[in-house]
This record gives structure tokens, sequence and C-alpha cells, in this order.
């Protein structure tokens, strides 16, 4: 399995020396999966590598620094565009690491550009986006139906020249899920960065990446953002991190997250029955970077979704999905 | 998986994984001349998977992925099976290379000195490289020229050349069946046929060339040959290259001093004796 | 670029940030400009690389500052033509994020 041998590596890259080519031919395709070639080429700064594997990091370390700078940019122009508004938006996950210098920041895909804004600034911070060239992503009025009501977020927005997307969150977890984080909090304790901009508290960093993680997602990524868990958890005060998760209502999610980080990337810890069945979904992925446990998968996908709504509305919203073509990849 | 092999094309390892046997066993035909690297570090991992498990068997169809992919690509017939390894090799090249600008363009060599051609499917622009290979030229590749970002050279990527329709005929005639790959027929574009590129163009793939003309090449037009704009050029290649905006500063250098260096021709024609008259006098023109 | 000649002011001012900077290359009649913090590539024409380059010490700068800056070695016509042409740029290059709103 080589998602194992990933984990393995990032946690001790020493002992990428010990691997023969076939190894690292399953380690590069588990990190390009997975999307952690660039933090994986960061934790092997310095180590000796093969040959032919040494261009190939090198690739993901410009690709990385690339998309970080694309990133602030992108960040930059929402700031501007928010200019005079009263709203400073909170920069959340990829572009939040990148633009605070922490250490989740290095190497890490960065995709879209997430905010998160106070609900009643919904209206102006759209109005003020579109105005700025962002349009939106996808014309279809059953997905746009369903964001307003049910979603923590706007529908995707696209920048017309730029081709970039962000989503503007009001929250950091779908109005239907069962916990309800406290968003204003959220803000209020947002850190300013400067250029017009904030990023979350130390704290509050982890809590989004937890939600973000065991309570919303399907656990796709889940290696990924576990990753960023791992990273985010040295800069925070470990009493300060449970207080704040009882206040949005994640405490039972946060200290599970933290089993699974120490579990995985750092000094091992005890895991429950349901840790590791989380475990072994996140290294369902064979030597070609293939997805492997289909059936694992498919279980955590429809989980995912129970989580966030009831179940006759989960039925409705799968069967519209489905007979628009769309499987779980 | 349950069939793969390795394999090099000038700078680039590709791994390619398989359901079926069929596909690779037509690469490693096809490919013979080429560095076997069996067991090296890869560059890049493709991979041909059934679309659903039921689908590798019943009536079997392609799914072209690996490290990059298009999650909505169209899968494809297994009779075209080679077509889909080489269409995964090209998705690799043109989503993830960033050692070098990569334009969508073939390159033949002569005296040291590169010819490239950019254009869209269907421009001519394979053939052409095709048919100047035959002809005394080196081909450097038929797809894919690879700029250098440092000093400026253009490399090869000789993969095999892919022929379509009315171009296969007169590239057979002029190679010889030995040197050509099945007949695809009926794929999406139309019928395909590959072409093993010369030895030389496979031993020397390692080696550039300095760029000293680029042609616009477009087929099916009368004869006619017109100066490009610099402005014009760059947005072409621009459009023209994968990674322009990956490859940040040091592709901007790259591009504005290649099109600054490279003098710039549009030409028209109707037929490929046509075509090779024309590229032969602008090329002595510059000599 | 097309930012609606209505919505100009002739008195906003402009500045450039060395964050802002780009690196410019010269084909034939067109200035390419590689803009570092966004990593797209700009292409323009006169008059807008004279005005990047009177803005180049990063002062704050109106239309009509442009303007004077532009006359020393220009014929620009009519002022106030030239100065709402220039105010235009100047919205348009804001949108780009190659200057900013001082």
């Amino acid at each position: 399995m080589s998602a194992a041998l990933l984990v393995e590596v990032l946690r001790h890259p020493a002992g990428a020396a010990r691997l023969n080519a076939v190894g690292w031919n399953g380690l590069l395709a588990a990190a390009k999966a997975e999307r952690l070639t660039g933090a994986l080429a960061f934790r092997l700064e310095g180590q000796p590598v093969p040959g032919a594997a040494g261009p190939v990091l090198a690739d993901a370390r410009a690709d990385a620094a690339r998309e970080a700078q694309q990133a602030l940019w992108e960040a930059d122009r929402a700031a501007a565009a928010l200019h005079g508004s009263g709203v400073r938006p909170v920069l959340l996950k990829g572009a939040a690491y990148v633009a605070a210098r922490l250490a989740a920041g290095q190497g890490r895909f960065i995709g879209d550009l997430d905010i998160l804004v106070p609900r009643d600034a919904l209206d102006d911070v759209e109005a003020r986006l579109m105005a700025a060239g962002w349009e939106w992503a996808k014309p279809d009025p059953y997905d746009d139906a369903y964001y307003r009501r049910w979603m923590h977020e706007l529908p995707p927005m696209i920048h017309a020249e730029r081709d970039r997307m962000i989503d503007v969150h009001h929250t950091i977890l779908p109005l239907t899920a069962r916990p309800t984080p406290d968003a204003a909090a959220l803000i209020a304790d947002a850190v300013d960065i400067g250029g017009g901009l904030s990023v979350l508290s130390p704290e509050d960093r982890v809590v989004h990446a937890v939600a973000h993680l065991l309570a919303d997602g399907d656990l796709q990524g889940g290696l990924r953002n576990l990753w960023d868990i791992h990273c985010l958890l040295a800069d925070v005060d470990p009493a300060r991190l449970e207080a704040r998760a009882v206040r949005h209502g994640l405490l039972a999610h946060v200290r599970q997250a933290r089993r699974l980080a120490a579990g995985l990337y750092g000094a091992g810890s005890r895991l429950t029955p349901w840790d590791r069945i989380i475990v072994a979904r996140f290294l369902a992925r064979d030597g070609w970077g293939r997805e492997t446990r289909k059936a694992l998968v498919f279980a955590f996908y429809l989980r995912s979704h129970w989580l966030r709504m009831p179940p006759l509305m989960l039925a409705r919203h799968l069967w519209t999905k489905w007979r628009k073509g769309h499987r779980p990849a | 998986m349950r069939h793969a092999l390795t394999l090099r094309i000038g700078p680039a390892t590709f791994r390619i994984g398989s359901a079926w046997r069929a596909p690779l066993a037509q690469i490693a035909h096809l490919y013979a001349a080429y560095p076997r690297v069996e067991g090296a570090i890869a560059d890049f991992t493709v991979r041909l998977q059934p679309t659903n498990m039921l689908r590798r068997w019943v009536r079997p169809s392609i799914f072209i992925t690996g490290d990059h992919g298009l999650a909505d690509a169209a899968p494809m017939s297994l009779a075209h099976g080679l077509l889909a390894a080489e269409m995964g090799m090209n998705l690799q090249m043109a989503l993830g290379w960033r050692r070098h600008l990569l334009l969508h363009a073939s390159s033949v060599e002569k005296d040291g000195r590169a010819l490239v051609m950019t254009g869209e499917s269907g421009s001519g622009k394979s053939t052409l490289a095709a048919l100047l290979g035959e002809r005394g030229w080196r081909l450097m590749g038929d797809e894919f020229a690879l700029l250098d970002l440092e000093c400026g050279a253009i490399l090869p990527f000789p993969r095999l050349v892919s022929l379509k329709n009315g171009a296969i005929d007169v590239v057979a005639d002029a190679v010889g069946e030995a040197r050509m790959g099945p007949l695809l027929r009926a794929t999406a574009k139309g019928d395909i046929r590959h072409m093993i590129p010369r030895d030389g163009a496979v031993s020397r793939m390692d080696e550039g060339a300095t760029p000293r003309l680029l042609l616009f090449p477009r087929f099916g037009h009368r004869a006619e040959e017109r100066a490009v704009g610099q402005g014009e050029v760059f947005m072409r290649l621009t459009q023209a290259s994968t990674n322009y905006v990956a490859a940040g500063e040091a592709g901007f250098r790259a591009l504005t001093r290649f099109v600054a260096d490279v003098p710039a021709r549009a030409v028209d024609f109707s037929s490929g004796d046509e075509a090779i008259a024309m590229v032969e006098r602008l090329w002595d023109e510059r000599a | 670029m097309q930012q609606g000649f209505g919505t100009v002011d002739a008195q906003k001012t402009y500045r450039r940030d060395p964050a802002d900077r780009v690196t410019p290359c010269t084909l034939e009649d067109l200035t390419l400009l590689y803009h570092h913090a966004s990593g797209q590539t700009h292409m323009v024409i006169s008059p807008v690389p004279e005005l990047l380059a009177c803005m180049a010490d990063g002062v704050a700068m109106t239309a009509g500052d442009l303007h004077d800056c532009l006359a020393r070695d220009y014929d620009l016509g009519p002022r106030d033509a030239a100065e709402a042409e220039i105010a235009a740029h100047l919205d348009a290059l804001a949108s780009l994020g190659l200057v900013r709103p001082a």
C-alpha cells in the first residue's frame, strides 16, 4: 500500500533512503494522487534522493511556490474588491496557511480561494465580487438553490478573466450538519495579517481543518487534510484548543483528529476501532496511485452526506446527482 | 497493475500500467528502438483502467488517467488501446511537464538548427514534420517541442508520429509498411495510424538545436506566405503552450526571447510537395 | 481593459506598490509586462508603459499629475480629453492590479 509508504516518509523523511525504484514510484504516485507532492518535496529537502526522483521533487516545489503566489494574489484581489465595505475577509485553508507563513503552507496544494465573511454581509460581498469580475461557476438552478438553502457557502464563483475560483463561506459547516460552529466567534477572534485580510486564530484553524476533515468530508483527500492538522497542531495550546472545540461543538472530532494525526504523522497514539476504520479509508491507495477498497470508500461517501442531511433530503439529493451522471470518483 | 512497461521519450520517463495486455504489446513493438528503462523511477505514471469492473471484459472500455487526468475524459474502445496509451502520455506531458516550455508544435532539425511548426490539429504540422524527416531533416517531434528555459534551445520529444485520415497514405507511401503501426479506424478524430520515426530521430533524442525559423502551416488553402508580427506570434505561442503560466517568469523570458530571435511566417499550402518546396525555400532564404 | 469611461474620476489618486512590479519586454510596437504578483502577462501599447514609468517611484498620482508628467515628453492634445483618457487607463490598470487606488 503506497499511501502507507507516503505517511511513513512524511513522518520519517530519512527512511526514504531505503526505498528502491518500485518504492519511489509508489511513493510519488501516492503523493500525486493525495496532492501531497509539494509537502513531500519539502520534507525531503536535504535528504539524499535518487537522481531520477530529484527533478520530480523540484518540479513539485516550484509548482507549490507558484500556487502560493497565485493564492496570495487572489486573496489580494478579493481584499481589493471588498475594500470600503467594512468586511475584512478571513482567509481559510491553503491561502491562509501561505499568507500567515505557517508550516502547513509549505508545499501545500492550493486550489480555490476560500474566504469567511459574516452571514449578514453575504449579499453585499456577493455584489462587490460580481462588480469586480467574478461570476457564477455553475448556472444550475438545482445546485444554486441547494447551496443557498443548505450550505455554508455561496455557490462557487469564478473570475471571468483570471479563471480562478472563490468560495465565500459564512460558517465552516453546512447548515444541515449536526455540530453548529460559532461563526461569529471565528470572525471575532480572527487575526489581522495586513492587506485588508485576516486568518483564523491558531485554535480555530485546527477546529476548521477538523470540521472539514471529519464532520463534513467523505474523507477524500483525507491524508492531505490530516497533514494540515498535524502541522497546525504545533502552533496551539492543547487546553485552549479543547475549550475552543467545546465552544464550536466539535470536541469529539478534535480529539479524534489529534489521535489520528499523532497515529499517522506523529509519535503514535491509541486508536479506537472507529479510528482504525478511518485510517483504513485514508490509506486506501495502491502503488499505481489507484484508490483501493472501493466499498469502504463508497461507504464514506454516503456517510458524508448522511452527516450533513436528514435521510429524506439525502435520498432526494443523491437521486438528483445521479440522474445528472455524477458518481463518487 | 496487471501489465506494465516503462519507456523514455526525450527527457521524460513514463511508467504505463494497463488492465489489458494488447495496448502495451503494441507500444512495446512500436517503441522497440527506444531506451528500455524497466524498473526506473518514472516522471509520470499512466494508467489504462476499466471504466468499471465489468468493463474489463464486457465491451471493454478504457479510462485514461494517471498522475494527471481529466475527470470527464471520454472512455475509449479497447480496439483503440494503442491510441489510449499515447493519449495517456500526452496528457501527462501537457498537464505535468515543467522542465521546459512545452509548445504544441512539431519540429525538425538540420545542421544543428531547428524549424518549429505550430498550428491546430489538422494544420498539417505532423505530416509536414514526418515528410521532412524522410528528406534529409531529423524529426524532433510531431506534437510537442520543448523550449529550454535557460539556453533557448529546442529539445526533441520524438514519440510516434500520429497521422490522421488523408495523411496516412501519403506518409505510409514515403516510409514503407515496416515503420507503420496498425490502422485505428473510426476514433474520435477519424482514422489514425502511427509512424515510427527513423533511427536517427530516436538515437539523437537527447540532442537539442537552436531555433531558426517558426512556421504557422495551414493545409487546405491556396499556396501563400505572409510575415507574422511579433505580438501575434507571442499570443499564438502562449495559446499553443500548456505550461506557459506554470513556467512563470522563466517561461516569459524564454518565450519573449524566442519570439524576438526567431523569424516567423504563416504558410498556406494544398499539398505535401508544395509545402516542402515552400519550407526549403524559406529555410534557404534564412541561410 | 474596458472599464466604463463613465465611472472615472480625474481626482482619484493611484500608486504603484513595490509588490506590484513588472518585468517589461518590447516586441515591435507592443510592450509585454510580466506581473510577478499574479503571474499574468499583459500586452499593452502606448501610453501605458509611459504611464507606468511616470509612476515608477511609488508616489501617489492623479490623472492630472500624470498628464503633467507625460506632457514633458509628448504632445497630448487638448488637456481635458487627454486627462479623461489617462483616468480611464488608470481605472483599467487598477482592475488588473498593476496600480492601486492610493
